[in-house]
Order: structure tokens, then sequence, then C-alpha cells
């Protein structure tokens, strides 16, 4: 694992697109602090290890697929009407390199 | 008492004998919400919730939700009214689609008066985190107790009889925490019982639609309503939708009730304590089998910590959407990652920021199995323990929260090291995906305490039928801060 | 020093199904932005995805066609990354159980046949479309959430020419199974190469470097020749060979450094919640392979069978449509050959020159098969065919019409007839009879000429040319 320093989660969050206050990342710390203390008492449960990670709280299998069959889409108007900067039908964003 | 104060059922009949109109109705429900004082809505829909409910003049004799004024939270997608999830980064963003259960109740013919606040992007417990500020409860008019979160404004919108019901949503337990601490009905049914098509998800995998009531009746026949396979929603279930409200008053002698002994034995509570033993006495007399069983209480104590890996790293993916490019204010920048950086840094609170970036690093690479995979492992042992259980038992019985609702000098959203069993565990419901409902039971210095019945998947019928004969015991159906009753619990 | 090259190629595919991967919205080329767009595509909170049945379908039939182990049970994976044109924040994709795994295809090479090993076969969505301008860029979500597969091989291919080979004979799936237009100018098939070089005999590989951009299947076997070549040339003058991105710029044909690659991006996957295990029963898989369109391959060699070269397989097979024209004409001719002359040469100079796809051909099969048929079985010229062909297209009448216009008649090769004209010619010609046999060769191309103009053009000229030799040396 990572070792947590405020330089690692400076990058996480300027990863995430945001920043936070010297003191947000002071609370982050102690949080984290607690987090990964219980996550290591979870870690010494000695069956642990024979449990497959569980996304779905119960069998949900299913055989559905949807039926390749379009349906009327958005009018352009209704797709973009909360875009916040928009030119010719389009979103506009600052050029986009690379 | 007002028409509004009725039961839903009393409610209903008043309309189908026109004793009231929707309209009638509705005006008196958003004129209740404009005089709460209590921080609950983002956004009061007089002009539409008006003209629709005009439009229903020839009253639906078997449609029990005909004409009935509800608030909705506001995660649910509703085409044409502001939606935020209480975030400034969505400010402004009108919906193009109706969420399949608002759809489902528009069809019903039920007048949506107003979406309440809640928790920002419904990542909080304590109803304080939303962008318009502290929502109140309205049992407390000083204004120093919380309603509990994240459907803080829903819980207030039917706790003060502004509305017979309102939509919330649970992740953890954002629908039966403040139903605990607002003296209602709170259910959450099984995952995938209700689509979750239009929910602004939080952590999908244990998110679900939930909502408040006053009474055990309204919230079978809203499932009646809510339920069903909805082909928008790849989990939702196809399994057929029952009459939930069906077996309500058949007794439940026989029935075997399962206390989790350690959760029990961590109630410090005096009043609580013994409201709780009463009810399990006169739960006894009607022929329950109480079975105290033992749970792991490592298992126990890993809960919230299981909770909070894993419902962090399914929000920071769900809510990278957020960057402000396609909806949600625009903040400019000299390059699109500006752009996105502006919007996200100016629209999400420190708080937010700071459980996306637990999110985040749990999912790193290097971080994943320790952390996120762990947590998922161990939410794998969590749902056999739970299930083990239920094998053996028609439900789990509990109280809701360990006290009333705390006062706000002494709750806080920061993940601390002290710990309460009884404060975590209805998110038992929420990794297992089970139904849940938390009813009143009494009351603390004038503030309501909870219980909560959860039974297997898809076993809803049963919990209503519980739940119902709780509440026949607790005399409690219909409390609200204006039908104030005392209970006999 | 000799290098060896360890070249692995990555395509994506974009299918041409009705609807998009995970959204009802049409998956069609729209000219106009943003008219193609279902909630889910512009990410507005509150979607969710639900699996497009085609698209599973459509990627069971590649997977087969590659030989691939097909998974019976689909899981899918968020991709985590922000980018202007990913709607979402993060793409749905299949990292930890691709729908297919190991297979292999086989290109052809000096002297024989190559396997090349196929690592997995995934489903995934399209990001949206960026257009750009000299200070800003415009966002189509037309192409947001159109269904891609991505077909990843193993680093076996050895030098451009086996790549594009490669990736031909992946192009030849994807069409004949219906999946995709496979075209790489027009995006709708992708191709992103990693190659490195080592020394002969060294175990470990050589530093990676991928080359995005490519835009053509000629484009990827020179921009991968380059490379080696620059690669090399930095190994021999002792420089290193850095892990980077490079694009191909076509106008200079060279590789172009786009970024040097500092620590591999973490894209965070973890399952999607928001749909469940999908399980495909062994019917519904079987039903998909046993439903395929007849594949490339299949195809080539019922053409060959059927009397084609190589060369005029490959050119038919290299548009389906072409092909499947070719096949609607078959019942209509005597010879299959014939029909892909004619389709070759005659109709698609007509194509080419009126700027007209084959399936917008105003001659149907059945009709061009009559014309041809004039040819084989009613004793008209290749030449006179040619002219009621051209005269059809010209004047949309039918062949016949067409052959009474211009005054076409068959020639006539029956023998008694045309030993009649023979013989009056030669009676005729007793001077030209003399100097054939004094070695004249060119005198019978005379009598040949009059031959025909006596007949008035109805007979046969290389039947009368047999005939007027073997008179001549009974004479």
């Amino acid at each position: 694992m990572k070792t947590i320093t405020k330089e690692v989660l400076q990058d996480a969050a300027n990863r995430l697109l945001f920043t936070m206050s010297d003191e947000q990342y002071d609370t982050l710390m102690g949080e984290f602090k607690i987090l990964t203390k219980q996550m290591a008492i979870i870690g010494e449960i000695p069956d642990l290890g024979n449990y497959e990670p569980m996304t779905f709280p119960f069998d949900c299998t299913t055989s559905y697929l949807r039926e390749d069959v379009p349906v009327a889409p958005l009018t352009r108007e209704e797709a973009l009407k909360n875009a916040g900067n928009k030119q010719d039908g389009q979103i506009k964003l600052p050029k986009v390199v690379g | 008492m007002d028409m509004l104060d009725l039961s839903l059922a009393e409610l209903h009949q008043a309309l189908v004998e026109k004793k009231t109109t929707p309209l009638e109705l509705t005006k008196e429900a958003i004129a209740r919400a404009k005089a709460n004082s209590d921080n609950a809505f983002e956004y009061i829909n007089e002009e539409g919730a008006l003209a629709f409910a005009a439009t229903l003049t020839e009253p639906e004799a078997d449609n029990p939700l005909w004409g009935i004024p509800y608030v909705a939270k506001d995660n649910f997608s509703t085409k044409g009214i502001p939606t935020t999830a209480s975030s400034n980064i969505l400010n402004g963003y009108v919906p193009v689609f109706d969420a399949t259960v608002i759809q489902k109740l528009k069809d019903a013919k039920a007048v949506m008066i107003a979406k309440a606040t809640m928790d920002e992007l419904a990542m909080g417990g304590t109803g304080t985190t939303g962008h318009l500020g502290i929502t109140y409860n309205p049992y407390d008019p000083s204004h120093q107790h919380e309603i509990g979160g994240s459907s803080c404004g829903s819980a207030v919108s039917v706790a003060d009889g502004i509305v017979p019901f309102a939509l919330g949503s649970d992740t953890g337990d954002s629908v039966r925490k403040p139903a605990s601490f607002a003296g209602l009905v709170g259910t959450k049914p099984t995952w995938g019982r209700i689509s979750r098509y239009g929910l602004f998800p939080f952590a999908p995998s244990l998110d679900h639609v939930g909502y408040f009531t006053r009474d055990v009746y309204s919230a079978a026949v809203l499932l009646d309503v809510l339920a069903g396979r909805d082909e928008n929603d790849s989990t939702s279930s196809t399994r057929p939708v029952e009459k939930y409200e069906s077996k309500m008053n058949e007794p439940i002698a026989g029935k075997k009730i399962a206390v989790i002994q350690e959760i029990y034995d961590s109630l410090a509570d005096e009043t609580l304590l013994k409201a709780f033993n009463h009810s399990l006495d006169v739960l006894k007399e009607q022929g329950a089998i109480i079975d105290f069983v033992s749970m792991d209480s490592t298992l126990l104590e890993s809960l919230y910590p299981t909770y909070m890996v894993i419902s962090c790293a399914e929000a920071t993916s769900n809510d990278a959407n957020l960057d402000g490019i396609k909806f949600g204010p625009y903040r400019g920048g000299k390059t699109y990652q500006e752009v996105m950086f502006n919007a996200r840094n100016e629209g999400f609170s420190e708080l937010i920021k700071r459980r996306f970036v637990i999110g985040s690093y749990c999912l790193m690479r290097e971080n994943q199995e320790e952390l996120f995979l762990r947590a998922q492992r161990n939410r794998a042992k969590i749902v056999e323990s739970v299930n083990a259980i239920l094998k053996d038992h028609d439900a789990i019985y509990l109280a809701a929260a360990p006290s009333v609702a705390p006062r706000f000098d002494q709750s806080s959203d920061r993940l601390s090291d002290e710990y309460l069993m009884a404060d975590n565990h209805l998110c038992l419901g929420n990794f297992a995906g089970l139904p849940s409902i938390t009813l009143p039971l009494g009351f603390e210095n004038g503030l309501p305490l909870g219980v909560n019945f959860m039974t297997g998947a898809f076993q809803e019928t049963l919990l209503f039928q519980l739940a119902a004969a709780f509440e026949r015991a607790s005399g409690l159906a219909e409390l609200s801060v204006r039908n104030p009753k005392e209970g006999n619990l | 020093m000799n290098f060896e090259a360890v070249i692995g190629l990555e395509i994506h595919v974009q299918q041409k199904t009705k609807s998009k991967m995970f959204s009802s919205a049409p998956n069609g080329f729209s000219r106009d932005p943003n008219t193609q767009v279902a909630p889910l595509d512009m990410a507005f909170p509150g979607t969710m995805p639900v699996v497009n049945k085609q698209a599973v379908i459509n990627a069971i039939r590649v997977a087969n066609a590659l030989h691939m182990t097909i998974d019976h049970t689909l899981y899918f994976d968020r991709k985590n990354y922000f980018y202007s044109d990913l709607p979402k924040g993060f793409q749905i994709t299949q990292q930890a159980r691709p729908i297919g795994k190991n297979g292999y295809v086989y290109v052809e090479v000096p002297g024989g046949k190559k396997r090349i090993g196929i690592e997995r076969i995934h489903m995934e969505e399209d990001t949206c479309k960026q257009e750009h301008f000299m200070d800003y860029t415009l966002m189509d979500y037309n192409r947001a959430g159109v269904p891609l597969c991505e077909i990843v091989s193993l680093p076996e291919i050895s030098n451009g020419t086996e790549a594009r080979e490669y990736a031909e004979a992946i192009r030849n799936i994807v069409v004949y199974t219906g999946t995709s237009d496979g075209k790489m100018e027009e995006g709708s098939l992708r191709c992103d190469t990693n190659v490195s070089i080592r020394p002969y005999g060294q175990k470990e590989f050589g530093t990676k470097v991928e080359i995005k951009n490519i835009n053509s299947f000629k484009n990827i076997e020179l921009a991968i020749d380059y490379e080696i070549a620059r690669q090399s040339r930095l190994l021999l003058s002792g420089e290193k060979v850095r892990q980077e991105t490079r694009r191909w710029d076509e106008g200079s044909g060279k590789t172009v450094l786009m970024r040097v690659k500092t620590d591999a991006v973490d894209y965070k996957y973890f399952c999607e919640p928001n749909i469940p295990p999908i399980h495909l029963s062994d019917d519904f898989v079987q039903n998909a392979i046993d439903t395929c369109p007849e594949l490339y391959d299949a195809k080539k060699e019922r053409y060959l069978a059927m009397g084609l070269s190589r060369s005029d397989a490959e050119i038919i097979l290299s548009d389906p449509k072409m092909a499947a024209y070719f096949e609607a004409g078959v019942p209509f001719v005597q010879n299959a050959k014939d029909l892909a002359n004619y389709l070759i040469v005659e109709v698609n100079t007509y194509l080419n020159k009126e700027g007209v796809a084959i399936q917008d051909f105003a001659l149907s099969p059945k009709t061009l098969g009559e014309i041809i048929t004039g040819q084989e079985k009613d004793g008209l010229s290749h030449k006179q065919c040619v002219d009621i062909l051209n005269y059809v297209l010209a004047n949309s009448v039918s062949p016949k019409e067409a052959k009474e216009a211009l005054h076409i008649v068959a020639q006539v090769s029956d023998s008694n007839v045309i030993l009649k004209f023979v013989t009056d010619v030669l009676d005729q010609n007793p001077k030209s009879i003399a100097d054939y046999k004094a070695g004249n060769q060119r005198v019978l191309g005379f009598l040949v000429g009059q031959v025909m103009k006596a007949s008035h053009g109805k007979v046969n000229p290389a039947e009368v040319s047999k005939t007027l030799q073997e008179e001549i040396k009974k004479r």
C-alpha cells in the first residue's frame, strides 16, 4: 500500500481535479489514519481470503439483454440545454490538445 | 385537524367522496411547506403542482395515490424541475428526463409539490452538509437537534405533516436513520425491487430508493406502485410485484425474530432500552418467538470502515461526470483541464472532496487489494453472517439508532475512532440488499426513538406484516409534529 | 547487430448496431452533431447502462471467428479517468472478464502461413467526437456510447507486412460477421501498435513504443517498418529507445513524438455495479454462431471453387457489398468467372466514373447476368455485350431493347453456314490462296475480313479463321 503523506493526498486530489485547504489535508490525514487502522484489523480476519470480493448484494445474475432497437433520441436543444458553453449546436471547450 | 393530517387511506376516501380535491390538498401542502422553518426544501414546485392537481377531477377509487401530494428528495431526476442533490456543482441543472419512480408517481396521479434538501450528493448522515445549510428536526423548534440524513428534507416533510409521504434514498441508512429521528416509518425494500433509474447515484451497489410515511399501510401500498422491473435499470428485479399490504392484518404468532446480542448490548440509553425491552415483551405476547443471536463483534465493528471504503470508492467514480461541461455551472478556464478543475473545485464542499480522495485512494492499483477489495471481501462475509441469521429467523429486530436525534454540537461527519455498533448497523441491510423498515418506538424528552425490522430478500410482504403488528402495539401510526401521540411502549 | 521486432496490435472496431452499447440512442452516422444522443450518452445523473444484445452477438461471432474461448457470463468494469471526450468520467469496458480469450488468426508470410495469437476481445463504448479549431474544440456526443470491440493481439507480429496482414484479417472478420464497416479511413477501425526491438536471441523485450493515429492499412505497414528502422538506428548508435507514444505522420512518412510516457496511468478499474452479471446460455451463444453470416475465408474458398482467380476473389471480397452483388448475380450467369470479370472491369469502371457505390448500382444482378449470358451462350462478342451494358446504363432500357437499338445480332458459329461463306470467298480470291501458300500469313486477315463483310458480321471470326485455314489446305 502507498504510504499516506500529504503529498500523496494532494496528488490524489489534483488527479480528481480539485484542491483543498491545508487544514482539510490535515483532517484527511487523521481520517486515513483511522480508516487504515480499521482496515488493517479487517485484514486480520483469518478466512477473509476465502471470500470473493462482493459487488452485488446477492446473486442477481440475469440473462436480459436489450434488443437492438433505437428509440427517439433527445432533441439537440434538450441535449445541450444544461451546457454552459456552446456554439453551433455543440459544446465548446478551450482547444483540447493531445 | 386539517385534511392533510388524515392517514393516506382516509385521505383517499375523502378524495373519492369529493370531500376535498387534489387542488385543495396541493394548495394546503404548499402552504405548509412554505410555512416550515426547518430548511427542508430545495425547490417548491408550486406552479407545476397546482397545474397538475387542477387536471385531477375524476377520483380513481382503486388508486390510493390519486391526487395525493408528495415530496421527492432532490437527487431524483425531475424533468423540467431543477435538481441539485444539494450540491453547488449542480446549481441550475434542469434534467431532461424523469426518474422511473417520479414517472410512476406521475402516472398514479400523485402530485409532487417540492424537492427536498439533503446532505450534499447524499454523502452524509446528519442533514447538515447540503448547499443550503443545516436542515432542522421539527420536533425541536429551538433547532438544536439534527433530523439526520441524508434524506433530511424528505423526513421533515412527512414529520411536519406537509405531505403523507416523501421519497428518499438509502445507501447506508439515509432513510431509516432520519425516520428514527423523525418518528416516521422509513422503508427501504430489497435492492433491485424499485428501479434506481434517475436516482443520482452515490454508491450503486448499496443505493436504494426508499421513502417516508406515517404508517405501515402507506408504506405497503406505495411499494405496490413503485416496485417492479424497469428496463432502464439492469439491476431491477423481474420478480412479480406483490400486494404488499395483503398480510398486514395477519397475526405474527410463531414468527421467529432475532435480536443481535452484540448490538443490543451496545445500547446505553436507558429510555430506549426500557422501551425496546417492552416492545420485545409485546411481540412475545403476540406469539412471536424472540431469539437473541450472536454475530462476530469484529465483523460488527468493521461495518463502518467497510461501508466507507466501498461507498467512497463508488462515489468518486459516479461523480466523475460532474465536470461543468455538459451541465452544472460552467466556470471557464484556459484549458479543458482548467474548465473541469474550476467546476469541481468550486462545486464540491470540503467534506465531499475528502470522501472522493478516500475513495480514489482505496481504488489505486497498489492499494486496491488492501482497501477496496478487502472491503468487498469483508462485505461478502458480513452478508453471509446476516443471511445465516435470517435462514433460521423471519426477521432481525433492533433499535434503529442508539438514541434520539443528536444535538448538532455532538455530531460530526468526520471519521472517528469512537465506534457505536448501534449507530451503524442499519447498513447491514444495504450490504445484503435486504428489505428493512424503521418504525417509531416512543419518545425521550419529546424527541422520537425508533426500531427497525429487516427480513430476507424480497420478503417485503412479511416485513410489512411484522411492522403492522408492531405498529398496532405501539399505537404510533399517523404520528407527526401536528399530530402528537405518546404511544404504548 | 541484427534486431528482431516484437509487435502487438490493439484494434478498436466500431460496431454498426442500430442502437448504442448501453443506451437506446440511434447508432448511425449523422452530420448533425448532438442529434443522436440519449441521456446516458451525456452522462446525465441517474442514467444507467443497459447492454445491447446485438453488440454481444457481434462480439461472440468475432470471438468465434478468431477461435477464442467465449465467456458465458458477462461482467463489465469501469475504467476511470478524466478527459474532455469522456462524458461519464469513466468508460464501461470489460477489464477482468473479456467476452473472448486466447484466439488466433493466420496471416500469409513468405513460404506459408503464420499463426498470430490473440489475447482478448472485449466490448466497450466509444467517446464523444472532438472537432478542433484554432483556439477551441467543439464536442459532438453522437459518437459517445457507440459500441466498440477491442481486439488485442499477443506480441507475436514480426514486421510491418505481417501487421498489415493481421489487421486486414481482423478487418475481414469484423466486416463479414456484420459487426463493422471496418474502414480505417473513416475511423470505424482504429489500430494502435506497440513496437519494440531486441537483438536476436535476447529473451527480454525491448522498450515499447506506441504508435497512434494510423489511418490506413498500408500505413500500418509503413509506420511499423519506419519505427523498426528508427529504433534500430538508435540502438546501433548506442542510444536508448525511450518509452513513448508517437503518431504516424502521413505527409512526412515518419513517426513523430507525441508524449514521453511516465508511469503507467492508473485507471482504478472496478466492477460496474449497475450491470449485473449476464449469463449467456449455451443456446444463445451457439445461435449467435450458427446465424453468423458466411465469413471472408469461407467465401474466398467458395469463389476459388467457382473458378475465380485468387486476385479476382480478393477484389470482389474487398467490398462486402460487391461480394453480395456478385453472389446475387451468380445464378444468372453460366460461369461465375465471367460475372467477376464484368464486375471488376466494366462495372467498377462505371462506378468509379459515376461516383456510385455498388449498392446504388442501377442494374440488378439479374439484368447484368442477362447481358453476360449474351456472350456466354447467345454468340455475342465481349465487345457487343459491353456495348449493350453501356447502352442499358445510359438509356435505362432493357438489354433486349439495347440490342435492337444497336442492331446487334448474334454471330453464327454454324459450320455449314460458315463453310458456304468461306467457299464463296476462296473461289473469288485464288491469288490470295497462292500468296498464303507462299508464306504470306497476313493474307488470312484479309480473307477473314472478306467473309465478315459478305456475312454482314454475322459469323464468328474465330470460326471463320479456322475454317479458312482448313479449306485452303484442301485446295
